[in-house]
C-alpha cells in the first residue's frame, strides 16, 4: 500500500504549481488553467482521505467539484472571449477597469 | 358603524399616491385634481372623527393580525385618542392646504403629488399605530417621500441637504429601532403591540434608563433638539415650500409625539423618569435659548424660521420634561399650535423667495407698500409665533412657561425661569426685527422690483384659512383643549 | 332683572366687530370705515355710561362690591382653569367712560386729520377700533390673564399705529425708516415689561391657584402672610409690566420715539389711554399691591424719579410732539407716585391697624386716579391741538412756527386751556389732582413714617417737576402761538378737528371739578372688596372723601400755595425768555455745547445705552451662537460623515483590479490563519 503522504505530497505540489501560475502569470487563460490545477489538487486530497477512511462522502464532493469546475471553466472561457472581443487582449492586468 | 375609518385614513392617501404616480404624460395636469380629491376625503374623514363624541373613539380601534411566526407577533393596530386626533387632523388639514398651495407646481406634478400623498400615508400611520413595528415602518415611510421632495424639487444645494436629512434621521431611527427591539424582547419577548408591551413591562432600572435613552435619542433627533439639529435648517432652506410646511408642521411633531406616546409611558419607564427629567428640561431650555440666538444671527428668512422651530420645539420638550399634567397637556397644545403657525410661517417665507426673488433680509425692505397682502399674512404668522395673546401661540407659551416655573420651584432653581423670559423677549426681538427689515422702512432697490409681486389668490385663501384657524383656536382654546383633556385622563405620571 | 350692566361685555365687543367690519369691508364704505369706527366708539361710550349708571344705582355699589358678570371657562387644561368675565366696579366704570369718550372725539377728529391718507385710512380705522377693544377689554376684565390678553392687544395696536407710516411715508424714505424703527423699539421695550408681567402672573397663579380678581383680592392678605417673599417678587414683576407699558424709568425711552406715528395716535394711545393701562393695573391690583409696603415704596420712587427726570428732557426740546411726550411721561410719573405713596400709607396702616393712615392712603389712590382722568383730557387736548398745528404748518419743529395765535385762534386758545390745566393753575382740572398727588407724596413724611425722608425727597422732586411743567408747557405755547411767524401756515383746521378740540377744551378745564361732587368717594369704592375688613368702617371714608373735606385739605395746606407760586413763576420765566426777551433763549442756544444741554438733548444717552445692551446681549451672542452652530456642531456632523466616507475611500484603494493581487491576499490570509491556528495549538494549549 502506498503511503498517504505520497498522495498528499503530490496534491500539494500540484496546488503549489497552480498557485504559482495564478500569482505569476498575466494571461487570463493560464490563470484559469492554474485554478483548474488547484481544484484538482483539492480533489486528490478529498479522494485520498475518502479512500483511507473508507467513507464515500469525499468522493461525492469530488464529483460536485468537477461539476462546478466545468461550469466555472465554461463561464470563465466565455468571459475571456468577451473580454478579448472588447479589449483585444486576455491579459488580466489590462482588465482592471472594473474596480470601484 | 363598521366602516374602518382609521384604515381608510391610511388607505385613501395610499390609493391617491398610486394613482397620481401613474399619471404621466398628458394626464400630468390632472394629478393635482386627484391629489386634491383624495386629501379632501382624508380631511373630511378626520373631521368626522373629530366631531365624534370622545367616548366613541375607542370603538374605532382596528386590529389585524400581520406577522405571526417563531414567537414574533406583529399586528396592524390603528387607534385614535385625544393626542392622535389633533395630529391626524393637523396632517389631513395641512396636506389639503399644501396641495392647494402648490396648485401651480409645473415640475413633474404627478410625482410631486404622489410624494405628498405617500407622506400622508406615513404620517397618518405614525399617529395612529398601536404596534411598535407598524409604528417604526410608518416612521420610515415618511422619510423617503421627504427625501425625494427635497432632492427633486429643492433649491441649489438640495442633494447635500436631502442626503444629510436622510442619513441623519435614518441613523436616529435605527437607534430607535434598537430601542424598540430591546423594549419588546425585554418585555413580551415578541409581541409588538403597545398594549401587550405595557402590560408585560417589568424592566430593571438600568434597562429602563438605557432603553429610554435609545428611544429618546431617536425621537429627539426628529424634533430636533440641539445639538442634533443641524439637518433641519439645511433641509428647510433647500426644501420646496410644500416640503418645509410638512416638515415643520407635522414631521417634527412625530418626534414629540413619540416621546409622549412611547417614552413617557409610565407603565414601562416610570422608574427612569427621575433620571431623564433633568436631561429633558435642560436640553429643552438649551434648545429654546440656543434656537432663539441662532435665529437672531440669520439673514435668510426661511432659515430664521427653521431655527425658530427648533426653539419652539424646545418648549415642547420642556413641557414634556415637566412630566406634570400641565406640562404635557400644554406641550400637546403647543405641538398643535406650532403645526398651524409654522405652516403659515413657511408658506410666507416660501412666497417671499418666490415672489421677490430672494429671502435675504439684507436685500429686502419696505415690501409692505409693494405687497400688502404678503405683509398682512407675514405679520399674522410672525405675531402668532412670537406669542401674541389672542392667537394660539400665546396660550401654549403661557402654559408651558408656567409648567416650567412649577417644576423649577419644586427643584429650587427658580431663577432659571429668567431663561424662559429671555426666550420670550428675544423671540419677539428677532421677529419684529425681521419684519422691520423686510416689510418696513425704505423700499429696497437691491431686488428686481419690476418682477416682485404680491401673493396670488390661491395662496391668499390658504393663508387666510390658516390665519382664521390660528385666531379661532387662540380665542376659543377649548376647541382643542377638550381633546387634550380626554387624552390626558389616561396618562399617569410621577 | 337684567340691567344694562349685564350687557357690559358689549362695550369691548362692539369695537371688536367694528374692527372686523372695517378690516374686511372698510374700503367700500365712505371715509374707509371712519364712520363705522366712530359708531363703535360712540356705542361703547353710551353703553359704558349706561353701565356706570346702572352700577352707581345698584346695591353692589352701596355695599362696596363689584359686579362680576358670567365668568365663562376660557381655558381648562392641565388642572389650570382660567375664567373670563366682566368685572364692573367704580374704577372699571371710570376707565371705560373716559377711554370711550376720548376715543369718540379723537376718531371724529381723525376724519379731518387723516382725510388725505387715501387707502391707508381703512388700516387706520381698523387698527384704532382694535385698539379700543383692547382698552375697554382691559378695563372690564375680571381676570389677570384676560387683562393680559387685552394688554398685549393694545401693545400690538400701538406697534402697528406707531408704524403707520413705516412704509411709503409722504416725507420720504428716511421718515419711513424712522417710523419703523420707533415701532420696533416701542414693541420690544414694552415687551420687556410684559415678559416681567407674565412672570408676575406665574407667581400669582402659583401662590393663589387662580387669577380671578375677586379671589386674589379677598385672599391677598392671607397669602402674603404665608409667603411674603414670593408675593413681593410677584408684585415687583407685575410692576415691571407697568414700567414698560406706562413708560416709567428705566423703560421710558420708547415713548418719545413713538411720536413718529400720526398725532391722533399719539393723543389716543400714547397720552390718553394705553399708557394709562399701567397706572390702571396698579390701581386695579391695589388690594394686592398694598400687602407689601416695600413694593409700594419702590413704586413711589420710580414714579417720583420718572416725573422729574423726564420733565427735564422737555425743557429744551424743539419738537412740539416730543415736548408733549416728555410731559406725558412726567405726568404718568405723578400718577405712579401718588399711587405708590397712598399704597405705602395703606400698607403701613394695615400693618399697624391704624385707620387714619389707611384713610390718608385712600386719598393717594383717589389722587392717582383723578390725575389719570384729568390728564387723559388735557393731554388728549394738547396733542390734538398740536396735531391741528402740524396739520396747518406741515412741521413739528417749533422754530418754524410762531405767531399762530392769529391764524388759528381756536387751536391757540384750546391749547392754552390745556396748558393752564397741566401747569396746575387753580380752577383748571390739573390743579386739583396735582395738588392731591403732591399732598399724598408728602403725607408719609408729614406723619413721620419709617421711610418718610424718602417721601420728603420725592415730594420735593414733585414740586420741582410742577415748576418745570409750567415752564416747558408755556415755552411751547409761547413759541408756537406768540411772537412773529417764522414759517407758513394755511389757517385754522376744519370743523371736524376744531369741534372735538372745543369739547375737550371744556372738559380739560372743568373735569377736575368732579372732586366737588364727592367723586373721590366714588373712586375709592373700588378698593372696598379688596381691603375688606380695613374698609369696614365706610362712614369714616365717606367723611374723609367728602368734597368739603377735600377742599379743606387742599386750601389749608401751605404747600398748595407754594405750588401755585411755582407754577406762575414757571409761566413768567417762560414769558420772559420766549416772548419778552427772546435773546435770552438765543443765548442758551448758542451755548448748545454745554454739558447739561447735551446730556438732556441726548436723553441722558439712554438710547445709546439700550442700543449697546441689545446689540451686545442680542446680536453679539447670536453671532457667537451662529459660529458655533456652523463650525462646531455642524462641523462635527459633517466631520463624522467625512470620516466615514474618507475611511471608505482609503480602504477602497486595496481594490487594485489585478486578479493576482487578490489571489495573493487570499494566500496571505490563509497563511496567516494557519499560522494563528498553529500558534494557538502549540502555545495556547488548544482552542
Amino acid at each position: 500500500m502506498i503511503g498517504m503522504e505520497f498522495f498528499l505530497g503530490f496534491a500539494a505540489i500540484l496546488f503549489a504549481i497552480g498557485l504559482y501560475g495564478i500569482l505569476s502569470s498575466k494571461r487570463g487563460l493560464v490563470t484559469l488553467m492554474s485554478i483548474e490545477l488547484m481544484l484538482n489538487a483539492a480533489n486528490i486530497n478529498f479522494i485520498t482521505f475518502a479512500s483511507y477512511s473508507g467513507s464515500a462522502s469525499g468522493q461525492v464532493f469530488v464529483i460536485m467539484t468537477i461539476a462546478v469546475a466545468a461550469a466555472e471553466v465554461a463561464v470563465g472561457i466565455a468571459l475571456m472571449l468577451n473580454a478579448y472581443k472588447l479589449n483585444k487582449t486576455t491579459e488580466v492586468d489590462d482588465l482592471s477597469t472594473m474596480r470601484w | 358603524m363598521d366602516i374602518p375609518i382609521l384604515s381608510l385614513l391610511v388607505l385613501i392617501p395610499l390609493i391617491g399616491a398610486i394613482l397620481t404616480l401613474f399619471m404621466g404624460g398628458t394626464r400630468t395636469k390632472y394629478a393635482k385634481v386627484v391629489a386634491l380629491v383624495f386629501t379632501a376625503i382624508a380631511l373630511v374623514l378626520s373631521l368626522y372623527v373629530m366631531i365624534l363624541p370622545s367616548s366613541d373613539l375607542a370603538n374605532l380601534t382596528e386590529s389585524y393580525a400581520w406577522i405571526e411566526s417563531a414567537g414574533i407577533k406583529m399586528s396592524i393596530i390603528f387607534a385614535i385618542d385625544g393626542l392622535s386626533i389633533l395630529m391626524v387632523f393637523l396632517t389631513a388639514l395641512l396636506m389639503f392646504l399644501v396641495v392647494i398651495f402648490s396648485w401651480n407646481e409645473e415640475d413633474r406634478p404627478n410625482y410631486f403629488h404622489a410624494l405628498l400623498l405617500a407622506m400622508e400615508v406615513g404620517l397618518m400611520g405614525v399617529y395612529m399605530a398601536q404596534d411598535y413595528f407598524l409604528f417604526y415602518i410608518m416612521w420610515e415611510v415618511t422619510l423617503i417621500p421627504m427625501f425625494f421632495l427635497i432632492s427633486w424639487y429643492g433649491g441649489p444645494r438640495r442633494h447635500y441637504s436631502a442626503i444629510k436629512f436622510f442619513i441623519y434621521t435614518h441613523v436616529a431611527s435605527l437607534v430607535m429601532l434598537i430601542g424598540i427591539f430591546g423594549l419588546v424582547f425585554g418585555t413580551t419577548g415578541g409581541d409588538f403591540s403597545f398594549a401587550a408591551v405595557a402590560a408585560g413591562a417589568d424592566l430593571p432600572l438600568m434597562m429602563q434608563i438605557f432603553l429610554f435613552g435609545l428611544l429618546f435619542f431617536g425621537f429627539a433627533v426628529k424634533m430636533p433638539v440641539p445639538p442634533f439639529h443641524t439637518w433641519l435648517p439645511d433641509a428647510h432652506v433647500e426644501a420646496p415650500t410644500a416640503g418645509s410646511v410638512l416638515l415643520a408642521g407635522v414631521m417634527l411633531k412625530m418626534g414629540s409625539y413619540g416621546i409622549i406616546r412611547v417614552c413617557l409611558n409610565a407603565d414601562i419607564f416610570s422608574a427612569a423618569f427621575p433620571y431623564w427629567q433633568p436631561v429633558m428640561i435642560g436640553l429643552g431650555i438649551f434648545a429654546m435659548v440656543y434656537g432663539v440666538y441662532a435665529c437672531i444671527a440669520q439673514n435668510d428668512l426661511k432659515k430664521m424660521v427653521a431655527y425658530s422651530s427648533i426653539s419652539h420645539m424646545g418648549m415642547v420638550l420642556v413641557g414634556m420634561g415637566c412630566m406634570s399634567e400641565i406640562g404635557i397637556e400644554f406641550a400637546i397644545f403647543q405641538m398643535f399650535a406650532h403645526g398651524l403657525i409654522s405652516a403659515a410661517l413657511f408658506m410666507v417665507c416660501g412666497l417671499a423667495g418666490h415672489n421677490f426673488g430672494t429671502r435675504d433680509m439684507r436685500l429686502l425692505g419696505g415690501m409692505a407698500g409693494k405687497a400688502p397682502k404678503f405683509a398682512l399674512f407675514m405679520m399674522i404668522a410672525f405675531m402668532a409665533s412670537l406669542g401674541l395673546p389672542g392667537l394660539m401661540g400665546f396660550i401654549a407659551e403661557f402654559g408651558l412657561l408656567y409648567g416650567l416655573w412649577e417644576y423649577l420651584v419644586s427643584v429650587n432653581l427658580t431663577p432659571l425661569i429668567l431663561l424662559g423670559l429671555l426666550y420670550m423677549l428675544l423671540t419677539a426681538g428677532y421677529y419684529i426685527w425681521a419684519m422691520q427689515k423686510t416689510l418696513f422702512g425704505r423700499l429696497t432697490d437691491k431686488i428686481d422690483l419690476e418682477h416682485a409681486h404680491d401673493i396670488g389668490n390661491i395662496e391668499c385663501v390658504v393663508l387666510a384659512v390658516l390665519a382664521v384657524l390660528i385666531a379661532l383656536f387662540g380665542i376659543v382654546p377649548t376647541l382643542a383643549t377638550d381633546y387634550i383633556m380626554t387624552f390626558a385622563g389616561g396618562i399617569a405620571l410621577i | 332683572m337684567m340691567g344694562f350692566v349685564d350687557f357690559a361685555w358689549l362695550v369691548p365687543l362692539v369695537p371688536a366687530l367694528c374692527f372686523v367690519i372695517v378690516g374686511l369691508l372698510g374700503h367700500k364704505t365712505p371715509e374707509k370705515g371712519g364712520y363705522i369706527a366712530i359708531f363703535g366708539a360712540l356705542f361703547a361710550f353710551v353703553m359704558s355710561a349706561l353701565v356706570a349708571y346702572d352700577y352707581y344705582t345698584s346695591d353692589a355699589y352701596k355695599l362696596g362690591e363689584a359686579i362680576i358678570i358670567g365668568p365663562i371657562e376660557w381655558l381648562n387644561i392641565g388642572g389650570l382653569s382660567i375664567n373670563f368675565g366682566v368685572y364692573i366696579d367704580s374704577l372699571a366704570c371710570i376707565m371705560m367712560l373716559f377711554a370711550s369718550f376720548i376715543s369718540t372725539l379723537i376718531f371724529v377728529y381723525s376724519l379731518g386729520y387723516m382725510h388725505d391718507q387715501g387707502e391707508k385710512k381703512r388700516r387706520y380705522y381698523a387698527e384704532v377700533s382694535l385698539f379700543l377693544t383692547g382698552m375697554l377689554g382691559l378695563a372690564v376684565s375680571s381676570n389677570f390673564l384676560e387683562m393680559f390678553v387685552f394688554w398685549e392687544v393694545m401693545g400690538l395696536c400701538s406697534y402697528l399705529l406707531i408704524g403707520f407710516w413705516s412704509f411709503k411715508h409722504h416725507e420720504g424714505d428716511d421718515a419711513s425708516d424712522n417710523a419703523a424703527s420707533a415701532a420696533k423699539k416701542a414693541f420690544l421695550v414694552t415687551r420687556a415689561g410684559d415678559v416681567c408681567l407674565m412672570a408676575g402672573l406665574f407667581v400669582l397663579l402659583y401662590a393663589f391657584g387662580s387669577l380671578d380678581y375677586d379671589y386674589i383680592f379677598s385672599n391677598a392678605q392671607t397669602v402674603y402672610a404665608n409667603n411674603p417673599t414670593l408675593i413681593n417678587i410677584g408684585i415687583l414683576l407685575m410692576f415691571g409690566g407697568v414700567i414698560g407699558k406706562s413708560a416709567q424709568f428705566p423703560l421710558h425711552d420708547w415713548l418719545p420715539d413713538a411720536m413718529a406715528g400720526p398725532t391722533t395716535v399719539s393723543a389716543l394711545i400714547h397720552a390718553a389711554t394705553m399708557v394709562k393701562a399701567g397706572v390702571y393695573l396698579v390701581a386695579r391690583s391695589y388690594p394686592l399691591f398694598v400687602t407689601s409696603s416695600d413694593a409700594m415704596l419702590f413704586v413711589a420712587i420710580i414714579g417720583g424719579v420718572t416725573a422729574i427726570y423726564t420733565a427735564s428732557m422737555a425743557l429744551n426740546n424743539m419738537n412740539i410732539k416730543r415736548v408733549l411726550a416728555y410731559s406725558t411721561l412726567s405726568q404718568l410719573g405723578y400718577m405712579i407716585l401718588a399711587l405708590g405713596a397712598g399704597g405705602y400709607l395703606i400698607s403701613i396702616g394695615m400693618q399697624e391697624g391704624n385707620q387714619a393712615l389707611i384713610t390718608l392712603g385712600t386719598m393717594g389712590y383717589a389722587a392717582g386716579i383723578l390725575h389719570m382722568i384729568n390728564h387723559a383730557f388735557f393731554k388728549a387736548l394738547l396733542f390734538l391741538c398740536s396735531g391741528s398745528v402740524i396739520h396747518a404748518t406741515g412741521t413739528e419743529d417749533m422754530r418754524k412756527m410762531g405767531g399762530l395765535r392769529k391764524s388759528m385762534p381756536i387751536t391757540a386758545y384750546t391749547m392754552l386751556i390745556g396748558s393752564l390745566s397741566i401747569a396746575g393753575i387753580p380752577i383748571f382740572s390739573g390743579f386739583w389732582s396735582k395738588d392731591l398727588v403732591l399732598e399724598a407724596a408728602f403725607a408719609p413724611f408729614h406723619d413721620g413714617l419709617g421711610m418718610g425722608s424718602v417721601f420728603c425727597v420725592l415730594f420735593i422732586l414733585g414740586m420741582i417737576t410742577a415748576f418745570m411743567t409750567a415752564f416747558y408747557m408755556f415755552r411751547m405755547w409761547f413759541l408756537t402761538f406768540m411772537g412773529e411767524p417764522r414759517g407758513h401756515c394755511h389757517g385754522e383746521s376744519p370743523k371736524t378737528m376744531t369741534v372735538p378740540l372745543m369739547i375737550l377744551g371744556v372738559f380739560a378745564a372743568f373735569i377736575g371739578l368732579i372732586v366737588l361732587v364727592n367723586f373721590s368717594y366714588f373712586i375709592i369704592q373700588s378698593l372696598a372688596p379688596g381691603l375688606g375688613g380695613a374698609l369696614a368702617d365706610l362712614g369714616l371714608y365717606l367723611g374723609f372723601h367728602d368734597s368739603m373735606h377735600i377742599l379743606e385739605e387742599i386750601f389749608t395746606n401751605v404747600w398748595t400755595y407754594v405750588a401755585i407760586v411755582l407754577a406762575v413763576a414757571g409761566i413768567a420765566i417762560a414769558y420772559m425768555m420766549y416772548v419778552k426777551k427772546p435773546y435770552i433763549a438765543d443765548n442758551f442756544d448758542q451755548t448748545k455745547k454745554g454739558f447739561l444741554y447735551r446730556l438732556v438733548a441726548n436723553r441722558y444717552y439712554f438710547p445709546q445705552l439700550y442700543n449697546q445692551i441689545s446689540w451686545k446681549l442680542g446680536y453679539g451672542v447670536a453671532k457667537g451662537v451662529d459660529i458655533i452652530d456652523r463650525n462646531v456642531i455642524d462641523g462635527t456632523v459633517n466631520g463624522l460623515s467625512n470620516a466615514v466616507v474618507g475611511s471608505g475611500e482609503g480602504l477602497s484603494q486595496v481594490q487594485t483590479g489585478y486578479v493576482r493581487d487578490y489571489a495573493a491576499y487570499v494566500v496571505i490570509g490563509v497563511l496567516v490563519t494557519i499560522a494563528v491556528i498553529v500558534l494557538m495549538v502549540c502555545y495556547g494549549g488548544g482552542f
